[in-house]
């Protein structure tokens, strides 16, 4: 403990510093404040769910590994979350070909890593070398953000084209994504296990590490001589904020009681049945939405039971997301109409698939040649109708949830066996479809290819596919260079994979933060996590 | 007070028997539309975040805490005591190897110790049973052992010996029976001690798989509603608070 004082004190006297320089700075600051004039100095004490796990860029899906690597690293596109188009960032133009097969990137001039090494055409092809195609002397897998991928071409210095065997109309978005974050050769050349860590991670953001106790806290201080925004932000040169210090709370109660009470500015993943609370006391919560594959229960065809597309179809029939939305939830998290969100690209509205009927479940279930045995639950040849599931760490309120559907699954005869286990027995167990049948996940992004993310077998393939015409279907809208014949591609794979049974949508989910009132330009990437650049304190 | 502590005991091992007689609710089918309603008539500790009745699920969980409790101790009473009649009787290297490991025993903390079994084991409610079982092997060994070593020495137990009994008809005749009071005691102070720890494992995640109700579990899906649902962390927690008092009272007695 006692030389971990010496670092609070520190911080605190940064902090004094950094509001003396606030205060001070022009005899006008208070007032301009309360104008809405951006004010600089200060730290924010931003409070995190879960710490966070491996920080090699590909893997910034997971929340609390993107909420610290979109403040490190800037990427060659900018998303607008508004608008989601891309806009430039550190490439300041791109020429696609017409079958999107060649993408060339022009560079801004005097980017520098924090190592100080230019960031450069050699620095980006060698970043999306990896991340196209992965590197296995160095053990480092490739991003999921990126399909197609063949070869990079330094033109000149400031100029990079990338070659694709097949046509990756995603790749432009792709670029703009947290995982994209372009970071120094350094750092690329580096083995997975090292790239993990976060000391290792050397990018050109508006913040770099000040210190890091290992899932505890992380310290980002602003980097005084960023000046590399993208060009439609207002907010130029460094970040306001001098210091912002991320502390993991795992406690739903302690993060919201710490935010009502003063000692944090900002927390992630606010809980439902909270919302009531922060928003009482006079602050700010923010449901962002993340555009991707719905958080939902994933059934997997290759489990005995679920092998038949009946039972997977009854197990839909069966499942009442509006109860759960309705029970559980707030308007912040929209019941499930697709297995797309309604703001994904190339959603189409299936809600009419999606109606919860209990009778049409009890009728596949007995056609498929399961009976009731005396405990309710059915059976076939002495094997009783179970299906396992796992806790789902990152999704809000996932016990509950399950819970309330294996209320629900009761009902037609169907035991959901719950399990919270640790992560190592999940890690393993997870990876089997026998004991997992049922996974219950999501994932965010603001492209079409998300829904490959979330399938594909050599992505993240929750479902732990068997199916060839789903990956086919997968690989065909991954390559379809044309805007609308992709859209018509994904509204065609989710028509599928709801009409095989493949998942049970249950609602939209949202990234929910509690912001304190004089927290001002909070901003959020595309699917909902945090920037920091244009934060600043009116306190 | 006597009565009091036999009559929580009672209540408890009757709503682990015929729980139906003290709710008509289900513990686990909930009225999703009368969620998280306060401590009433209808619903005494109120209702849950997915509208299951609370105390419904106190009474149906006090059958997986207790039978837990019992298995533990069983184990620990079981395993312990006959480590440590074997170690009192034969003495000698058997005694130093047997004792020594349970010093090693003794010196992990018990929840560790504990932890460390479910890990093996995996999780569930017989395993967490277990765990715990094991973590109390050591105290019932060493007093199971002191009380041997008392016995042994006393003249009727050399008496039986020069009679002509066999030493495993000894122990069992003699020492055995006359060394069990104080670990008896011991079993009824370690039955509180164990539903703790079970409840402890079960708020960890390692018990029972949700939705049964155990007690642990009860209280641990309420800390999250702490601020806004007191009732669902507090009742629960007091029905173990009683229980583990009553039986720590009980164990007094016995002594």
């Amino acid at each position: 403990m006692s030389s971990f004082r010496p670092a609070v004190v520190t911080v605190a006297m940064l902090a004094a510093v950094g509001l003396l320089t606030s205060c001070g700075g022009s005899g006008a600051g208070a007032q301009a404040a309360s104008d809405g004039e951006p004010v600089y100095g200060g730290t924010l004490t931003y409070l995190e769910h879960q710490p966070p796990t491996c920080l090699y860029l590909p893997a910034a899906g997971f929340y609390p590994n993107g909420g610290v690597l979109n403040q490190l690293t800037d990427k060659l596109t900018w998303q607008n979350p508004e608008t989601l188009k891309i806009e430039p960032w550190i490439a300041t133009k791109w020429e696609i070909n017409e079958d999107a097969t060649e993408y060339t990137f022009h560079l801004r001039d005097g980017v520098t890593f924090s190592d100080g090494t230019p960031l450069d055409a050699e620095a980006v092809a060698a970043n999306f070398d990896v991340y196209g195609r992965g590197d296995d002397k160095l053990k480092l897998p490739p991003a999921e953000f990126v399909n197609n991928y063949e070869r990079s071409e330094v033109v000149d210095a400031r100029t990079v084209r990338f070659h694709f065997s097949k046509p990756s109309p995603g790749f432009l978005q792709g670029t703009s994504v947290i995982g994209a974050g372009l970071v120094s050769k350094k750092t690329i050349g580096l083995p997975y296990e090292e790239q993990c860590q976060l000391k290792n991670v050397v990018g050109s953001g508006p913040f770099t590490v000040a210190k890091q106790v290992v899932d505890k806290e992380i310290d980002l201080q602003a980097r005084k001589d960023y000046n590399w925004a993208p060009p439609s932000s207002t907010h130029q040169g460094r970040a306001y904020l001098d210091l912002i210090k991320i502390i993991v709370t795992p406690e739903d109660n302690v993060r919201v009681g710490a935010l009502t009470s003063g000692q944090a500015d900002y927390v992630r993943y606010v809980q439902a049945y909270d919302e009531a609370t922060v928003k009482n006391a006079g602050f700010v919560v923010k449901g962002e939405p993340t555009r991707g594959v719905n958080n939902g229960l994933y059934l997997r065809p290759a489990n005995s039971i679920l092998k038949d597309i009946r039972v997977r179809k009854a197990l839909q029939a069966g499942t009442d997301a509006k109860e759960v939305v309705d029970t559980l939830f707030t308007d912040n998290y929209p019941v499930a109409t697709s297995v797309l969100s309604h703001l994904a690209a190339g959603y189409v509205d299936l809600s009419d698939k999606l109606v919860h009927d209990p009778d049409t479940a009890n009728k596949l279930l007995d056609e498929a040649g399961w009976t009731r045995g005396a405990d309710g639950i059915r059976e076939k040849d002495g094997v009783k109708l179970r299906l396992g599931v796992f806790v789902a760490g990152p999704q809000p309120l996932s016990k509950q949830t399950l819970e309330l559907v294996a209320q629900q699954w009761t009902k037609i005869g169907v035991k959901l066996e719950i399990r919270p286990a640790d992560s190592g027995t999940q890690a393993v167990d997870i990876k089997d479809a026998e004991k997992t049948a049922v996974n219950h996940s999501m994932v965010g992004r603001a492209d079409q290819d998300v829904i490959k993310s979330q399938f594909h077998t050599e992505n993240r393939d929750v479902i732990l596919s068997d199916d060839k015409k789903l990956d086919q279907l997968l690989e065909e809208e991954s390559a379809l260079a044309d805007e609308t014949k992709r859209n018509e591609k994904v509204a065609e794979i989710q028509r599928y994979v709801i009409d095989q049974g493949y998942v049970i949508p249950l609602f939209e989910e949202p990234q929910v933060y509690g912001i304190a009132p004089y927290v001002h330009g909070a901003a959020f990437e595309a699917v909902g996590r945090p920037s920091f650049y244009s934060v600043w304190l009116s306190k | 007070m006597r009565w009091l502590s036999w009559a929580v005991i009672a209540l408890v091992v009757l709503w682990a028997a015929v729980p139906s007689l003290f709710t008509g609710y289900d513990p686990l089918d909930g009225v999703p539309a009368e969620k998280l309603q306060g401590p009433s008539a209808a619903h005494l500790f109120g209702t849950d975040a997915v509208g299951r009745d609370l105390f419904a699920r106190v009474v149906h969980g006090s059958v997986h805490s207790l039978s837990g409790a019992l298995a533990a101790v069983g184990v620990g009473l079981v395993l312990g005591t006959l480590l440590g009649l074997i170690a009192g009787s034969v003495r000698g290297v058997v005694d130093e190897i047997v004792m020594r490991v349970m010093d090693v025993l003794l010196s992990v903390p018990g929840l560790l110790l504990a932890l460390t079994v479910i890990i093996l084991l995996g999780p569930g409610t017989v395993n967490v049973a277990i765990a715990v079982g094991v973590g109390s092997v050591a105290s019932f060994a060493r007093l199971a052992r002191a009380e041997v070593v008392r016995v042994r020495r006393t003249d009727y137990v050399e008496a039986a010996f020069g009679s002509g009994g066999t030493f495993a008809g000894v122990l069992r005749r003699h020492v055995l029976p006359n060394s069990l009071g104080p670990v008896v005691a011991l079993a009824a102070l370690q039955f509180g001690v164990a539903i703790l720890a079970i409840s402890t494992l079960g708020f960890l995640g390692y018990g029972a798989e949700p939705p049964t109700p155990e007690w642990g579990l009860l209280i641990a899906e309420g800390r999250n509603y702490l601020a806004t649902s007191w009732w669902l962390t507090t009742l629960p927690g007091a029905v173990v608070v009683a229980v583990v008092l009553a039986a720590g009272r009980i164990s007094k007695e016995i002594r």
